[in-house]
C-alpha cells in the first residue's frame, strides 16, 4: 500500500503551514492510490496535531516526545524521522523544504539510503509509480523523476500545494520511540535570534511586496514596508538593493537568495534579470510596476503599471486599504 | 589543519535552457561552464581561514571531466589560494545522482583526512541542496548547512545559519562539513600572475577504482524534462494618470486574479 508519510514541522508549537498543504495533496493522492496519510511529529512538549492533521486529511499521526527536539537538532531529528520510516514503512516522505527541512530532508535519505527528491512542486500517482515534478536550473526547466527506492524523500516548495479543510475528525494518535536515547549530538543549536522587524516570512508569505533598485534608497524602503503591511505580504528585495546595503540579505529574492511561490508577487522597480527571476517566476500571479516598458518584468507578469513608483505606490496602498475595509 | 572545498562546475546562471526534438531533450552543449556560485563562498573561507592560521592545507575536490574542469579549477581555486587539486574524473559517473556523487566525494575525503570540509548551499543547475550534508552524513560528521558567519577555536566551529525570519548560532567539533551561503565573504578576483603560478600546484585525476569506491547506482530515474509553464500575456496599464491606474490594478487584483 502506498501510504505517504508527511514530517510536521512545528517551531514552539507553531506548525508550518506546508505541512497542512502537504497533507492536504497527501491525502488526493492516497485516495487515488489508496493507502493512508501519516503525520509525523516530533516536539518536546506536547502538541496538539491530530485535530488540524485530520481536518486537513491525515489518518493516523505519530508523535515522538524528547528534550532533543525542542531546538532543531540535524542528527537528532535526522534519526527519529529515519527511525519512523524504518518501522512503518511509508512509500514516500514528504518534508517542506523550509531552512529546517532542506536540512532534514538530505540527511535522513542517506540515513535511508533513499533517493531525496528536492524543493518539489508536483506530484502524480501513476497505478504503480510516484512521479516527482521539479524545477531545475532556477526554474529555467522543469524535470519530472521516478524514484527507485521505497521510502523515497520528497521535499516540497511552502505554496505549492492547495490546502484543503475540513476533512473530518481527529487523526488517530499514536507515539513512536525516535531512537535517540544514547544520541551524541554532534553540533547544537545554541541560540535562535529572530531579525528584527520581521512579520511574515517570505519563503512562506502568500503576498509579496519587492522593492528594486528603482527605490533609489534605503529611505524609501518604506514604500514597500507599509504596501506588505496592508496586504499582509512579506517584504522582499532584488540583489541590487541587498548588495547596496539598504536592507538584510534575508530579504533576496532570486537565484542567490529566497525561491518564493506566493499568490501575489508584486515587483517596484526590478528590472526582472534571469536570477532575480529564478525565485520568483512559479508566483501564482505576478505584477510589475516599471517605469520602463522594455523591462524583462513584464514578460513574466501578469499584471504591469508602467509608470512611476514614487506616485502609484502610495495610492495603490491606499486602493488596497479602501478594498480591504 | 587541513580544509577541502568542494566544488562543481555548473552553466553560467545567465544560460538560456533549451529543450529539443520530440525526446525534449536537454541540449548542455553549448553552455558556459564556471565555478558554482555557492563553492566561491567555500573557496574563499578557505583562503581567509588559511591567511589566519598559517600552514593550513587546501584541497579543493571535483567530480567531473578532467579536461572541463581543468580551468575551472586552476583560475578559481588554485589561483586565489587552494594548494593542490583532486578531480575525479570516470565515465561511469556521468549517470551519477546526489547519493552518488556524495559516496564518490565521502571516498575522496577519506584519503584526506581534514579538519574542515567546505561546500556550497546548493549547486544552481540541479538546485538540490543535497551533496554537502549527505557527504558528512556518510563520514558521520557535523555539519551545518546554509551558513554566513564561521568562526573556529580550539577545535571546534561556532556557525550562523540563515532560518525563517531570524539565524541560528550553532557550535560543532571538528571534523565538521559546512554549506555555504551568500553573505559569509565576497570571493576576491584571481590575479593574472596567480592564475599563471597556479599551473604548477597539483592536479591529480584519479577515477573511482583508485579510490576504492564502487560507482553508485542511482536513486532515481529521469522521466522527462519539461519547459515550465509559459504565462500569459501581461495586461499592462499606462501610469500616466497614478491615480486611475492604482484603482484599476487594485480592482483587476481583487476582482480578476481573486488574489487580495
Ligand atoms: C550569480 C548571480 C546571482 C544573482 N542572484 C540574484 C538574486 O538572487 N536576486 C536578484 O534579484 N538578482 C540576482 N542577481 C543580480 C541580477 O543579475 C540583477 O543585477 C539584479 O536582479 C538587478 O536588480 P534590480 O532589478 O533591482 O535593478 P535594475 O536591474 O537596475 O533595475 C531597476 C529597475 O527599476 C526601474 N525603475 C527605476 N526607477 C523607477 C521608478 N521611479 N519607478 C518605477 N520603476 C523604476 C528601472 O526601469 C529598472 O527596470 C544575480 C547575479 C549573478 C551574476
Ligand atoms: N560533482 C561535484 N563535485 C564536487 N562537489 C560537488 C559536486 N556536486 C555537488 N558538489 C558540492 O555539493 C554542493 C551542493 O550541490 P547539490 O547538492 O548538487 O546542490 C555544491 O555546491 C558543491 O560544493
Amino acid at each position: 500500500m502506498p501510504n505517504i508519510a508527511v514530517f510536521i514541522e512545528q517551531r514552539d508549537g507553531q506548525v508550518k503551514k506546508v505541512a497542512w498543504q502537504m497533507i492536504s495533496e497527501a491525502r488526493r493522492l492516497v485516495d487515488q492510490a489508496g493507502g493512508e496519510v501519516w503525520g509525523v511529529c516530533l516536539h518536546a512538549a506536547p502538541c496538539d496535531a491530530a485535530h488540524q492533521a485530520g481536518a486537513h486529511g491525515a489518518h493516523r499521526l505519530f508523535t515522538a516526545e524528547h528534550e532533543l527536539f525542542k531546538l532543531y537538532d540535524s542528527a537528532a531529528w535526522a534519526t527519529a524521522v529515519a527511525a519512523f520510516a524504518r518501522a512503518k514503512r511509508p512509500d514516500l516522505l514528504m518534508v517542506g523544504a523550509t531552512a529546517l527541512g532542506k536540512d532534514l530532508a538530505p540527511k535522513l535519505a542517506q540515513k535511508l539510503g533513499a533517493a531525496c527528491v528536492s524543493d518539489s512542486i508536483a506530484v502524480k500517482w501513476d497505478g504503480n509509480a510516484w512521479e516527482v515534478r521539479r524545477p531545475i536550473f532556477a526554474g529555467k526547466c522543469y524535470v519530472d523523476v521516478v524514484p527507485r527506492t521505497s521510502p523515497a524523500v520528497v521535499g516540497v516548495r511552502p505554496n505549492a500545494f492547495a490546502l484543503s479543510e475540513g476533512r473530518g475528525g481527529a487523526a488517530a494518535a499514536e507515539s513512536f520511540d525516535p531512537g535517540v536515547a544514547s544520541l551524541t549530538p554532534l553540533a547544537r543549536v545554541t541560540e535562535v535570534q529572530a531579525a528584527a522587524g520581521r512579520k511574515v516570512e517570505l519563503t512562506e508569505a502568500e503576498t509579496i511586496v519587492s522593492g528594486g533598485r528603482g527605490i533609489k534608497g534605503p529611505e524609501h524602503y518604506h514604500l514597500i514596508e507599509e504596501l506588505a503591511a496592508v496586504l499582509g505580504a512579506a517584504a522582499g528585495a532584488s540583489r541590487a538593493v541587498v548588495d547596496a546595503g539598504w536592507v538584510p540579505h534575508s530579504h533576496q529574492v532570486g537565484q542567490t537568495g529566497k525561491t518564493v511561490s506566493p499568490n501575489l508577487y508584486i515587483a517596484c522597480g526590478i528590472s526582472g534579470a534571469i536570477q532575480h527571476l529564478a525565485g520568483m517566476s512559479s508566483s501564482k500571479c505576478i505584477v510589475a510596476i516599471n517605469k520602463d516598458p522594455n523591462a524583462p518584468i513584464f514578460k513574466v507578469a501578469d499584471y504591469g503599471i508602467t509608470g512611476d513608483l514614487f506616485a502609484i505606490l502610495p495610492l495603490l496602498q491606499r486602493e488596497v486599504e479602501k478594498l480591504k475595509s | 589543519m587541513k580544509i577541502a572545498v568542494l566544488v562543481k562546475q555548473v552553466p553560467d546562471s545567465e544560460t538560456r535552457i533549451q529543450l529539443s526534438g520530440p525526446a525534449q531533450k536537454l541540449d548542455d552543449s553549448k553552455f558556459t561552464r564556471v565555478l558554482n556560485p555557492y563553492d566561491a563562498y567555500a573557496v574563499e573561507e578557505a583562503v581567509r581561514i588559511k591567511e589566519r592560521a598559517p600552514g593550513t592545507e587546501i584541497v579543493a575536490i571535483t567530480i567531473g571531466a578532467a579536461d572541463r574542469v581543468r580551468e575551472t579549477l586552476k583560475k578559481d581555486c588554485l589561483a586565489v589560494g587552494c594548494d593542490r587539486a583532486i578531480v575525479v574524473a570516470d565515465p561511469a559517473l556521468a549517470d551519477a545522482d546526489e547519493a552518488g556523487i556524495a559516496v564518490v566525494l565521502a571516498a575522496a575525503l577519506r584519503q584526506e583526512a581534514c579538519d574542515l570540509i567546505l561546500a556550497g548551499k546548493q549547486a544552481i543547475d540541479d538546485d538540490a541542496a543535497q551533496v554537502g550534508v549527505r557527504v558528512a552524513e556518510i563520514l558521520g560528521i557535523a555539519h551545518v548547512a546554509v551558513v554566513t558567519k564561521l568562526d573556529l577555536a580550539d577545535g571546534a566551529l561556532t556557525a550562523q545559519r540563515e532560518i525563517e525570519g531570524g539565524v541560528e548560532i550553532v557550535q560543532a567539533k571538528l571534523p565538521a562539513l559546512i554549506t555555504c551561503q551568500k553573505g559569509l565573504n565576497e570571493p576576491r578576483l584571481p590575479s593574472l600572475p596567480n592564475i599563471m603560478k597556479a599551473s604548477a600546484k597539483p592536479m591529480r585525476v584519479v577515477t573511482c577504482a583508485e579510490l576504492g569506491v564502487e560507482p553508485p547506482a542511482r536513486t532515481y530515474d529521469v522521466k522527462r524534462y519539461a519547459p515550465p509553464p509559459s504565462r500569459a500575456a501581461c495586461k499592462v496599464i499606462a501610469g500616466d494618470d497614478p491615480a486611475a491606474a492604482a484603482a484599476e490594478l487594485a480592482r483587476l487584483l481583487r476582482e480578476e486574479a481573486k488574489v487580495i
